[in-house]
């Protein structure tokens, strides 16, 4: 009794059952999206010209943002994270998407309950945000998809949040006996680190590798959501978000974490270049540059402090390009 | 009447082989390397219920390599730009032999026996050409290399015989040199391909998907006992602009691809670290970077799709199911409804499990 009491006051901080993960930010995020896509939706419907949308746009988007790194569950189940979001998008399969949609006038952006068979491209915010920040020599049709984007997004985010709690319900009770999906309380606490993870591994190899390009070629019209200014924005925003996620997923001081976060958030809040067009100017291309390695000390931090605990070695095949 | 192998086995005993069978070695269905917690790397067996039969010592890290149909005995190939071939006993670890390319070449990492075990093999990199090469070793006369041909392209990767008894060899495409350890020589000019070799080295067919898809490396193959071909490809350009990277080939209809929804295709991260054949109608692929397993059919429809974090070796197990193993030492069964852990090994598993498929009787 006694060696188990010193066992256990030697011991390393312990994991977090996923309850806290849960229910301070995976369900919350999601619930977050619908209010956000349901106000879209109704500003749409009431005015859909460009300017009285933007606002609900923006609060939408950032909503989305903040829980996009969360790409297993429902979403996947449902097949529908690209119709949330088509970036990358290197074939510019959005315009394609839209402009089909367009020179067809196709009666489909009248039909909610159908509006989700058409390409995915042509259903995300990134399709959004073209039409309300390109010009749309169609002002009527690019109207009338707006609105049916708008209600769809709705659509979307109310159903990958009511298929939450029934996933949520699998997470916490891992390990048992007909739980296929999770067998142990670690692959529910994997799943969550894994979203983590790979968020900060998007964000670093897309999001600010994309636009980097390379010194002698930079690709400033590869930055996300560039037409919105909104490419810095979204690395900002996820910042928050995987922070927040990271700290609920371990009772641990995560003293490394902690600082690499805030050493990011603060190159990133430094920046002043909303669609990171400085990527293109060799004296300001090394203050996003900085953010990039930034950002890579946060992986590296949360790998040693909250992946190694978790048995997790870092991509024994996914890192080997066999 | 003295078999040919029974009259040189007694010449001077130059093939010390073991007699003993894999029912010795707890029957595995595959085998696959492993590294374990101590950073020492070991080839183990694996049996149906995702239990480890046997493992035994490897110098380092081992890439993938052939059982023999009858034997206890494997062939292991380092990962590159290691160099080292060992054939192993697999019951007492003891190496049987060690293979040696000769000057100018090294091994590529995969191999195969020919239908009875008499014949390994190799696939191979000519350094000075960069061209392929297959090398041919004799089981009777102690593992002596006899032989090497042309692989039919640049950079083979697996090889695998055919149930005609042929070789299918998917040639990636890409150059590289020890001198330059990992690093991708020609991405400009590469052009992959699926060949298909007499075990002489008669070049039968060479199968290529379109000009525009040439950095779509081809690197593992696996047959269905119709002879059918499935293909899995590493896409070298943008991740977020790959091609399809699955084809199944056969005869008739040639490399066709198996299109995948847009979800699931990004899913894959541009990689397919393994591809197996489950019966004759039904393959699977795996995705480590993706981590993910899919499953289709000959038509190209797929069956069903899973997560799992760094999964990679794929073997068929009885009755039409499917095993895989991952980076961090589990072994999960795979139905259509689900994957899930059947064993979890104190071990990462490296990237490909190895058929162990006893020969059909003589």
């Amino acid at each position: 009794m006694r060696l188990a009491l010193v066992l256990a006051l030697v011991a390393t901080p312990a994991l977090s059952d996923v309850t806290k993960a849960l229910d301070s930010h995976v369900l919350p995020g999601h619930a977050g999206l619908v209010a956000a896509t349901k106000e879209l939706a109704d500003a749409a419907q009431a005015d859909c010209t460009p300017d009285a949308v933007k606002p609900s746009f923006h609060t939408a988007y950032d909503a989305w943002i903040r829980i996009s790194h969360v790409q297993f569950g429902p979403i996947e189940d449902q097949g529908l994270s690209l119709a949330m979001s088509f970036w990358p998008d290197p074939k510019d399969s959005t315009a394609k998407a839209l402009a089909r949609l367009t020179s067809a006038q196709d009666a489909i952006v009248d039909d909610p309950s159908t509006f989700g068979e058409v390409s995915a491209a042509a259903q995300g915010f990134t399709a959004m945000e073209r039409l309300l920040f390109d010009p749309q020599p169609d002002a009527a049709y690019a109207c009338k998809l707006t609105q049916a984007v708008a209600l769809g997004l709705a659509n979307k985010a109310s159903a990958i949040n009511a298929a939450w709690p029934e996933f949520a319900d699998l997470m916490r009770g891992a390990g048992g006996d007909s739980n296929t999906r999770f067998q142990s309380e670690e692959e529910a606490q994997r799943a969550l680190y894994t979203a983590l993870s790979t968020g900060l591994e998007f964000m670093h190899d897309q999001r600010l590798g994309r636009p980097l390009g390379t010194f002698d070629r930079p690709r400033p019209r590869r930055a996300e959501a560039r037409r919105s200014e909104r490419s810095l924005r979204h690395i900002q925003i996820s910042l928050a978000a995987l922070e927040e996620l990271a700290l609920s997923l371990t009772d641990g001081a995560l003293t490394e974490t902690r600082l690499a976060f805030a050493e990011a958030r603060t190159r990133a809040d430094e920046l002043n270049d909303p669609a990171l067009e400085g990527v293109a100017d060799p004296a300001k291309r090394f203050k996003v540059e900085v953010l990039q390695r930034a950002v890579n000390d946060v992986r590296n931090a949360i790998n040693t402090e909250i992946g190694k605990p978790l048995g997790i070695t870092a991509g024994f095949n996914a890192l080997d390009g066999d | 009447m003295t078999s040919r192998r029974g009259f040189l086995a007694g010449v001077g005993a130059l093939v010390t082989a073991p007699s003993l069978s894999w029912a010795a070695v707890g029957n595995p269905i595959a085998l696959s390397g492993a590294r374990l917690p101590d950073g020492s790397d070991v080839l183990a067996g694996i049996d149906s219920t995702g239990a480890m039969t046997f493992k035994v010592p490897l110098p380092a890290r081992a890439h993938a390599g052939a059982a023999h149909p009858d034997y206890a005995e494997a062939v292991v190939i380092a990962r590159r730009p290691g160099t080292f071939a060992k054939v192993l006993d697999c019951a007492s670890g003891r190496v049987i032999q060690d293979l040696q390319t000769p000057q100018g070449h090294h091994f590529y990492g995969h191999a195969a026996f020919s239908t009875d075990g008499a014949y390994l093999f190799t696939t191979e990199n000519h350094m000075a050409s960069g061209e392929g090469r297959i090398g041919v070793w004799d089981r009777s006369l102690g593992y002596r290399r006899i032989d090497n041909f042309a692989s039919g392209g640049i950079g083979p990767h697996e090889i695998l015989r055919l149930p005609s008894g042929d070789l299918a060899v998917a040639n990636g495409g890409i150059r590289t040199h020890p001198d330059t350890g990992r690093e991708k020589l020609n991405l400009e000019t590469m052009r992959p391909n699926l060949a298909i070799l007499s075990s002489g080295g008669s070049v039968r067919t060479v199968a290529e998907r379109p000009l525009a898809e040439h950095q779509n490396s081809l690197r593992h193959i696996a047959v269905a006992p119709d002879g059918t071909i499935v293909c899995g490809f590493q896409w070298q350009g943008d991740p977020f602009d790959a091609p399809p990277l699955l084809s199944l080939y056969d005869a008739s209809s040639g490399l066709r691809t198996v299109s995948l929804d847009d979800d699931l295709h990004r899913g894959l991260n541009a990689y397919i670290g393994s591809v197996c054949a489950i019966g004759p109608d039904s393959f699977a692929a795996s995705s480590p970077r993706g981590g993910r397993v899919i499953t289709f059919d000959a038509t190209g429809r797929v069956t069903a799709h899973h997560r799992a974090l760094d999964v990679c070796g794929l073997m068929p197990s009885s009755g039409g199911d499917l095993l895989a193993s991952d980076g961090n030492g589990r072994v999960h069964a795979v139905t259509k409804t689900d994957l899930h852990a059947v064993a979890h090994h104190a071990a990462a598993f490296d990237n490909h499990m190895i058929a162990v498929s006893p020969s059909s009787p003589v």
